[in-house]
């Protein structure tokens, strides 16, 4: 038995030496290609996937090689990636935190390495240890929101479906907020944790109906969750008096508003945020000065504007 | 020397790994790299510790991961009501008496209910890793709570050395197995594991505290829990109340490939040990050699089949 262990083992060991001599093997020391890595919270989000494709867009233009790790919510497996790719020695490393607070520790190893760290989408507590930030303009996204939805229906009760870890939803929420202050007509019943996913605001919503028989407007803190919450409202029968208005401008999203069931959403360009990251990296390497925060603008898309929207291209996946 | 030779083909694939990584990765086999491997498995190895125990008398506790949640918040949440009020090394110490209490309360559920009813361990785990994860969420509004910057004894935990080079969660978790080792492989009390793993009644029959043992094992079970989410509040600065979901199965996962049997009776701690070492260098090495993170699951899954069907043919 044991002998045809070794046996496999050795065999499975050959086999990858073998692998190990074609295009998978090291890297010469001159070979002059850059290393670069990237770790996301989730990659189970289209915005993710157009994000890594503006990255990869970038990178291999200049001939480099991009690793790409998916940490699923899980703040350790993000910190193990990290570490992973920070002791292969990557040239630099783009995060996208789970936690914007515990992610510290994995910027101070960083930082003792001399590898520069850029964050996109959700932002870090703590800015100097990282080389800059791009990111959405997310407490415009939140104001845009509450300013469609004053608009279309300035008398509203509305829930908020937060996603309270991650600062990116934070800024949205409080750019509903204080644009909702503005509008008198508009009153806040609560703020709900949704999960930010089409599985998590599903539940949240339909207990929210069944909470408040007047409420009668949604904000969603991304597009995920809001197909989640108008899932629920539609077998609850209730999706044509409550307006849905949110943050993302994904396919889906449009689609949505396009059937008429989703009223908004405040377009993100997460192409646009990756190829600005994977920019900043090689000015830094190139020795050009790097500002602190790259801020990607956010468009409104309704009903009026979803086609050109979607002929542009650009948005969505 | 028999102990040896059933290590064996545990010992010889982590020596495969080991060499088919540094052919594929360069620099693997850098000494700082095998120290960050180490400190990457221990989290898990102190967690399939804990679960060798219950998988070894034919039990299993799902609730682990919860209990990980559970630890962080009311320790860090201890700490930060605490900042203050009581000395640092007070706060410290009551902040750690926290987290292990709430995990100990867990675990002596746990067992009790698995030993005087005839619930089944799966079931008894599955409700009590709910309610372990509801608790948690109780913690500020369900939000990751900070831990104070003044806590650096508690931040040392996690991310400190010990004499500068090894880990503390290494050190920690070597010392738990070294433990663990001694308690199952040389003390009446591991004896009488194995022989209620190997037949309850027959144990029960022939005089083992069949109750008594089997409530400790659960307490244990959720104290490793305890230390790992210790561990892990302190790695990541912060206590999250959603933390440690699925890490359970990855706890299950290294006891298995370590040659533990599912149905109980056969393991030992030294093999649990290696089987969190060989999904720690298969998750390190397909990262660091760039391989599509959906390939790295389905070759972890194929390394888990693996290893349960040689323990099945070993069996034979």
């Amino acid at each position: 038995m044991l002998k045809k262990l070794f046996l496999g083992v050795s065999a499975i060991s050959i086999l990858f030496l073998h692998l190990g001599c074609g295009g998978n093997g090291p890297a010469p020391e001159e070979n002059s290609s850059r290393k670069f890595g990237v770790v996301y919270q989730t990659l189970n989000n289209p915005f993710f996937v157009d994000l890594n494709n503006g990255l990869k867009e970038v990178i291999a233009a200049h001939g480099d090689e991009l690793i790409t790790l998916d940490s699923q919510f899980n703040s350790l497996k993000q910190k193990n990636d990290i570490s992973d790719l920070i002791l292969q020695g990557a040239d630099a490393i783009f995060i996208n935190p789970v936690n914007w607070e515990g992610i510290k520790g994995s910027l101070i190893q960083a930082k003792e390495k001399g590898i520069p760290c850029i964050i996109v989408d959700a932002p870090v507590k703590d800015e100097d240890l990282v080389l800059c930030q791009v990111a959405s303009d997310n407490v415009e996204a939140g104001r845009l929101a509450a300013r469609a939805l004053a608009e279309v229906q300035p008398e509203s009760k509305v829930v908020i479906l937060h996603l309270s870890v991650n600062k990116a939803c934070i800024d949205r929420v409080d750019g509903f907020k204080e644009e909702a202050a503005k509008h008198p007509g508009i009153e806040i019943l609560d703020i709900q944790e949704g999960e930010g996913t089409r599985e998590g605001a599903r539940p949240v919503m339909r207990d929210l109906i069944g909470r408040f028989p007047e409420l009668n407007a949604v904000f969603p803190i991304n597009d995920p969750s809001a197909l989640g919450a108008i899932s629920a409202l539609e077998s609850a029968g209730k999706l044509d008096e409550v307006t849905v208005v949110t943050v993302d401008g994904s396919k889906e999203g449009i689609a949505a508003i396009k059937a008429g069931k989703l009223h908004s959403t405040s377009a993100q360009f997460p192409k646009e945020i990756g190829k600005a990251a994977a920019e900043q990296a090689y000015k830094h390497i190139n020795g050009e000065e790097v500002p602190k925060n790259v801020v990607i603008p956010v468009e409104l898309v309704t009903a009026k504007n979803a086609d050109d929207f979607l002929s542009e291209g650009e948005s969505g996946s | 020397m028999s102990q040896l030779r059933k290590m064996g083909p545990l010992l010889a694939s982590v020596v495969g790994l080991l060499i088919l990584f540094r052919i594929w990765v360069p620099n693997f086999l850098a000494v700082e790299n095998l120290i960050d491997l180490t400190q990457q498995i221990s989290v898990n190895a102190i967690l399939a510790l804990g679960m060798t125990l219950t998988i070894l008398i034919g039990g299993i506790d799902l609730s682990v991961g919860a209990v990980v949640a559970l630890v962080g918040t009311s320790a860090v949440f201890t700490l930060t009501v605490l900042e203050g009020s009581v000395s640092g090394g007070g706060q410290f110490t009551l902040g750690i008496l926290a987290g292990l209490g709430a995990a100990m309360g867990i675990g002596l559920f746990n067992g009790l209910s698995a030993a005087k009813t005839r619930m089944p361990p799966f079931i008894i785990t599955l409700a009590t890793m709910q309610i372990a994860r509801g608790l948690a969420l109780r913690f500020n509004q369900g939000r990751p709570m900070i831990v104070p910057d003044s806590q650096t004894a508690f931040l040392a935990i996690g991310n400190g050395r010990f004499w500068g080079i090894v880990p503390y969660p290494v050190l920690i978790m070597l010392i738990l197995f070294a433990i663990g080792a001694v308690i199952l492989h040389g003390t009446l009390f591991g004896r009488h594991l194995y022989a209620i793993g190997g037949n309850r009644l027959a144990a029960q029959l022939s005089g083992v505290p069949v109750v008594r043992r089997e409530t400790v094992v659960y307490i244990l079970c959720a104290l490793m829990a305890g230390v790992a989410g210790l561990i892990h509040a302190s790695q990541l600065y912060s206590a999250e109340p959603a933390s440690g979901e699925g890490f359970e199965l990855d706890a299950i996962a290294a006891v298995v490939v370590g040659g533990t049997s599912f149905t109980g009776g056969i393991g030992t701690v030294h093999g649990t040990l290696i089987g969190a070492i060989i999904i720690g260098i298969l998750d390190k090495g397909l990262n660091q050699a760039g391989v599509h993170f959906s390939l790295q699951y389905v070759v972890k899954g194929l390394v888990i089949l693996g290893a349960v069907y040689l323990d099945v043919v070993r069996r034979r």
